[in-house]
């Protein structure tokens, strides 16, 4: 176990590597200049001495100034934003993103283990339909619509939420909210496949034939094993949720890290790019290897050390 | 990161049952009669109408009121816009949006490029991620180690990052092809949403590949001396076509609200081309501003969406239970 | 049981850790709070460009000359008296003995010559404002240039230090608006002592002259040492700025609100909510939607009034398209026909917010005693006619052409009301090509398009800010535009001392401009500010709209 953990880890900086070597050429092949401007006035010489400044002048010198930098953990300079570092860009938004990712999560795997486990119990059923119809409407309609739509009820219309800047615990629940409903749909909707198929399977009915009661069946052995590809799911999932979402933090104008993912491709700031994607990355693969390492502990037949 | 994929567990889905009970089941299955059934009558509807939502000039009693670009500067920000000269006419069912063109007219074209876009997306997926899938299950080695690296590579880029950037790599290859702007748009849509989805029906296949290698049949076969291609597509396709069908029904969701929400960042379709996607990102505003006075523009393609992705849900469960033959008699 | 409980208290203490963590937590309300547009991009005055940030610039330093908070005319900041040479040319500036930084010392001539020298060396988008100081043009290309032995030399440049509390600018020739140059911030003064600590490693150029580079850290809160009204008191980016009054500043008895709040936003949606529920005082922007919805409902909160910029589509004049085809826009009579052929009314009845339909490359009403001279308006017979002789009659063997614009608020909307009417009007079906801005502004400036979205805002208070985007010099004439009269007529307007003259010489140019029809304007833009009238005080609807910040007061 010790051994698979250690080659995981080292093996980590190197597709980080990768992984920056390959949005780097993605984000040097992609049209469009990160220094233009068309409603004023623009001088060549200015903007040369900018890049100069930035050493984006061309990929050579962009690739020789950059990576060194990085390993020490400095981003270079944003080129949207003139007066901070993309260190600084990341530093103020991570920490908001991961707080609201935290509570979206926390609600997205209790409510939808729940569902999932209902629905799957009264498969077939009238929960079963309603609450899968609830989920999936969940991930049937885009992200904006549901933000939108959420905020212009419960903020502007309802008055339930206050409109307020990052800051209150009151000001954080609708988002969260609004952020735990894509996940917490998938989760719903894995943990009733995984349960209906504990469900039918021999140790159930063993446990049931012992005597113990349905309850007690379903919550504690079933569960247990059904919760596993969610385990799967939350590697990800949990990436994604606490690097930021660019819908939600922006209908809800949360100063997170989620705007930048969008916003760093579309202003072409080619280092706020490379810093969202490490980040990204990082979050991703160490989640990754959370995941495996859970799995593990979860399930001790899984072998994770096996070559398949 | 705003649109998770969903990560199904592999070996949710098993292989496939006997095809005559697999007709069986697939009838008896409420979800996908359901789901089937509404999906379909979308179909038709968007493409049976597609002479009268792409002819300007028209013929009959409409007279290209359902054109999809017909501006009738009458109705424009008319609230609500329902009638002209105080009747409602097929053209107006839904009401007119704020340039005063017939929302039922753009909610067909709009179904149509849509469920294309799904589709194509769903296509080009399957097509990149069966291969990768079954060759790095089926060879192994360092062939698998580095196919299946570069998946978790792509999948360690963020997507909105790999969508936005083919987008722009491929629209002007196209148009220096010698597409048209609209099409060369269509096509470079499909083909970025396509070629950023594939990467879990890899690893799904991967595994389903993994796992049938073991099984007696396929070691049957090569020692038969079968060749390889002959294994691949006799053998063990028919086996995937589960999990296959399965993830393809839920690809073809993702990619729309993909497509949507490149709408809504203003990179998707080329207007006046309408997808329900880009039909919900025109009506956010309008129908969600402060005074609320057109919520049809919003209402009408979020109905439209979110009842063609449930059908789509609801069939991709449905199959995935009928794929399964363990699940029959899952009852407590 | 204890399990159940364990995990849900961990997750409650590890949120409450991720909330301190984040920098949760309120703060006691401004005297005056508002929203503009995005989080400022720089708080180094000669590199502002952006509104956001020039509003900011005005807030926190002072220039020798500033603006009225209502006309927005320059009158004198900090230099008072200021001695006008006869022929216009030599400023002398007297500094104000009570004029101090926020960290109490005085400000000095020396204070500027620094700022404007680091501005020459380090060009941002307005240092050509400088080169009507004598040498300032040659000094900063020398210094450019960099060829070894000779070192760019400042002594050259006229803004002489006469004494501590004197400078003395000398021009190349008179520039009537150069009073408004020395009001922008761009021109702004820097404290160069305090800003020693954030001493970068020099750039030594090959010429021997060494620069002296900065840390971006001198505009933090705390470090930043500014000379206006206001001081920096708090930055959390894209959260808040604060600024709180400057205790040193001359005219601090009229400095009304002591206590300023900027509000990051990205979201007009957010912003619109976050005033309806009074947590603003004050919005700059709004989106289309919402404002054109309270402009029908003469809602009293919307302020809306016209814009010192103008919307326009620009057409490629140059001879071939970049991809070597005949460029049908290179005719003139193709470009009149098409401008004839717009209805303006249409275009303003989408973006419903009481933009005004123009036919004028420079807002009407921007520049007092302007004679704007007539535009081509709509004519649809003429349009045909000028097509037919263009040879294309009817529209027939018209090439096809696209039309470009980014997908942004309403530009699509304006751009498919526009192409129905040249295919009702011209029998011409132009295709719509929307893309991302970047690509959009590439496409622009390297002249890959035939027909594009265009606008323009100016920066200061005279008309060359407009002409000057049409000069054979220019980095931004996107229709590749050249014409010899235009050109003359500008030059002899810029040596012109004579205010009135001069825009009677500005007119001209402008006629030959919309006669030669390179662009085809479409309305002038309006400003939305959203305020309540009997709260805020002092906030002047101006078309630069640029606000004093210091003469704003909130009555609660």
């Amino acid at each position: 176990m010790g051994r698979f953990i250690a080659i995981r880890v080292l093996q980590l900086p190197l597709i980080l590597a990768v992984i920056y070597l390959l949005t780097f050429v993605l984000v040097w092949v992609a049209p469009g200049d990160p220094f233009t401007r068309t409603d004023k006035k623009i001088d060549p010489v200015v903007i040369e001495s900018m890049k100069k400044k930035m050493h984006a002048e061309s990929w050579r010198s962009f690739l020789a100034h950059y990576p060194v930098q990085m390993i020490k953990g400095d981003f270079g300079a944003s080129l949207t934003y003139d007066d901070v570092s993309v260190t600084d860009i990341i530093r103020a938004g991570l920490p908001v993103s991961v707080s609201l990712g935290l509570l979206a999560m926390v609600i997205a795997v209790y409510a939808g283990v729940c569902i999932g486990t209902l629905a799957a119990v009264s498969r077939g059923g009238l929960f079963d339909w309603f609450s899968l119809s609830v989920a999936l409407i969940g991930i049937s309609l885009p992200s904006f619509v549901i933000g939108s739509a959420l905020f212009a009820l419960f903020c502007g219309t309802l008055h339930w939420f206050p409109i307020g800047s990052w800051g209150s615990f009151s000001a954080m629940v609708l988002p969260g909210l609004a952020l735990s409903l894509t996940p917490m749909a998938y989760i719903a909707r894995l943990t009733r496949v995984s349960m209906i198929d504990m469900l039918s399977s021999d140790f159930i009915r063993t446990a049931r034939a012992k005597g113990l009661s349905r309850a007690t069946v379903i919550w504690k052995h079933g569960l247990k094993n059904a919760v596993l590809p969610v385990i799967s799911f939350l590697g990800p999932a949990s990436a994604a949720t606490l690097t930021g979402s660019f819908i939600v933090e922006k209908v809800f104008n949360i100063p997170g890290l989620g705007q930048h993912f969008v916003n760093s491709v579309l202003n072409r700031d080619q280092t706020l790019i490379l810093g969202t994607v490490m980040v990204y990355s990082i979050f991703l693969l160490t989640f990754n290897l959370i995941v495996d390492v859970a799995y593990a502990f979860v399930d001790p037949r899984i072998d994770v050390t096996a070559k398949q | 990161m705003t649109v998770a994929s969903p990560i199904l567990a592999p070996h949710a889905v098993a292989a496939a049952p006997a095809p005559d009970t697999l007709a069986r089941r697939l009838r008896a299955s409420g979800r996908i009669v359901v789901g089937g059934g509404v999906l379909l009558i979308m179909l038709i509807a968007c493409l049976a109408t597609l002479p009268f939502t792409l002819d300007r000039s028209g013929t009959g009693a409409l007279k290209g009121a359902l054109y999809f670009d017909r501006q009738t500067p009458a109705l424009q920000r008319r609230v609500p816009a329902f009638r002209v000269n105080g009747q409602v006419t097929p053209a107006l069912w839904f009401g007119a949006d704020t340039l005063g063109r017939s929302l039922l007219g753009r909610s067909l074209l709009g179904g149509s490029i849509s469920l294309l876009i799904g589709f194509a997306a769903a296509a080009i997926s399957v097509f990149l991620g069966v291969s990768v899938g079954l060759v790095a299950g089926y060879r192994g080695g360092w062939l698998d180690s580095l196919l299946m690296r570069s998946v978790d590579i792509l999948y360690g880029l963020p997507y909105i990052l790999l969508v936005v950037l083919f987008k722009m790599a491929l629209e002007p290859m196209f148009g220096r092809a010698g597409l048209s702007p609209p099409v060369a748009n269509l096509v470079v849509l499909f083909l970025a949403i396509g070629l950023v989805s594939w990467l879990t029906m890899a690893r799904v296949i991967r595994g389903q590949v993994l796992s049938l290698r073991a099984q007696p049949f396929v070691e049957a076969c090569k020692a038969a001396g079968l060749g390889e291609w002959r294994i691949f597509t006799r053998h063990l396709l028919p086996n995937l076509i589960g999990p296959i069908t399965v993830y393809a029904t839920l690809i073809i969701p993702i990619a729309i609200l993909e497509e949507s929400f490149l709408s809504f960042l203003g990179i998707g379709i080329q207007p006046p081309m309408p997808t329900w996607g880009s039909l919900a990102s025109d009506g956010l505003i309008p129908a969600l501003n402060r005074i609320h006075q057109y919520p049809h523009m919003l209402i009408v393609p979020c109905a439209l969406l979110s009842v063609t992705l449930l059908s789509l849900n609801f069939m991709g469960d449905g199959l995935r239970d009928v794929f399964d033959p363990k699940r029959e008699a899952a009852k407590v | 049981m204890l399990r159940l409980a364990v995990i849900p208290i961990a997750l409650i203490l590890l949120l409450a850790g991720a909330m301190v963590w984040s920098g949760g937590g309120t703060q006691q309300r401004a005297d005056f709070s508002y929203i503009d547009r995005g989080e400022v991009s720089t708080l180094d005055p000669n590199r502002m460009s952006w509104t956001q940030d020039i509003r900011v610039g005005y807030a926190l330093w002072e220039g020798l000359y500033t603006l009225d908070p209502v006309t927005l005319d320059a009158i004198p900041g900090c230099a008072f008296p200021i001695d006008i040479s006869a022929d216009k040319t030599v400023y002398t500036f007297h500094i104000r003995p009570e004029a101090r930084w926020s960290n109490g010392k005085p400000v000095v001539a020396s204070n500027f010559i620094f700022a404007w020298r680091r501005m020459l060396e380090e060009p941002g988008d307005y240092t050509y404002l400088l080169h009507y100081i004598k040498g300032a043009k040659e000094f900063e290309d020398a210094f450019a240039a960099d060829e070894p032995g000779k070192p760019a030399d400042f002594s050259k440049v006229e803004a002489i230090e006469v004494n501590p509390q004197t400078l003395r600018v000398t021009l190349l020739h008179p520039v009537a608006f150069f009073p408004d140059i020395c009001a922008f911030p761009p021109c702004f003064p820097l404290n160069r002592e305090s800003m020693q600590e954030y001493l970068d490693v020099p750039t030594v150029k090959k010429s021997g002259a060494i620069h002296e580079n900065y840390k971006k850290t001198f505009t933090r809160a705390g470090a930043l040492v500014t000379n206006g009204a206001y001081m920096l008191k708090d930055w959390q980016f894209r959260r808040r700025m604060r600024f709180e009054a400057n205790p040193y500043y001359w005219d601090r008895a009229n400095v009304k609100s002591k206590v300023i709040d900027k509000i990051s936003s990205d979201d007009l949606s957010w912003s619109y909510e976050m005033f309806a529920s009074g947590g603003v005082d004050w919005i700059t922007d709004l989106s289309g939607d919402t404002a054109s919805e309270l402009f029908a409902r003469h809602d009293p909160d919307l302020h809306v009034f016209p814009a010192f910029g103008t919307y326009f589509y620009s057409f490629n004049c140059n001879e071939k398209l970049n991809d070597g085809k005949p460029n049908p826009f290179f005719d003139v009579r193709v470009r009149q026909a098409f401008t004839l052929a717009v209805n303006k009314q249409t275009i303003v009845d989408i973006t419903r917010l009481g933009e005004l339909p123009s036919d004028n490359y420079i807002p009407l009403g921007a520049f007092t005693g302007y004679p704007a001279p007539h535009g081509l308006s709509m004519d649809v017979a003429r349009a045909q006619r000028l097509l037919a002789a263009a040879g294309y009659p009817g529209g027939k063997g018209f090439p096809q052409t696209s039309l470009l614009f980014n997908n942004e608020a309403n530009h699509a909307q304006i751009a498919q009301s526009v192409r129905n009417q040249w295919l009702e009007n011209l029998g011409i079906d132009v295709r719509l090509e929307g893309m991302e801005i970047k690509v959009y502004r590439d496409k622009l400036h390297t002249k890959d398009y035939a027909v594009g979205r265009a606008s323009w805002f100016g920066d200061y208070n005279d008309p060359s800010t407009f002409t000057d985007k049409y000069k054979k010099d220019s980095g931004n004439n996107d229709s590749n535009w050249l014409n010899d009269k235009y050109q003359s007529l500008c030059e002899k307007a810029d040596v012109e001392p004579d205010a009135m003259k001069r825009l009677a010489i500005f007119a001209q140019a402008e006629k030959v401009l919309l006669d030669e029809a390179p662009i085809l304007p479409l309305f002038t833009y309006v400003n939305a500010y959203v305020f309540r009238d009997r709260q805020v005080k002092g906030l002047p609807l101006n078309i630069r709209s640029m606000e004093m910040y210091k003469s704003i007061q909130v009555v609660r």
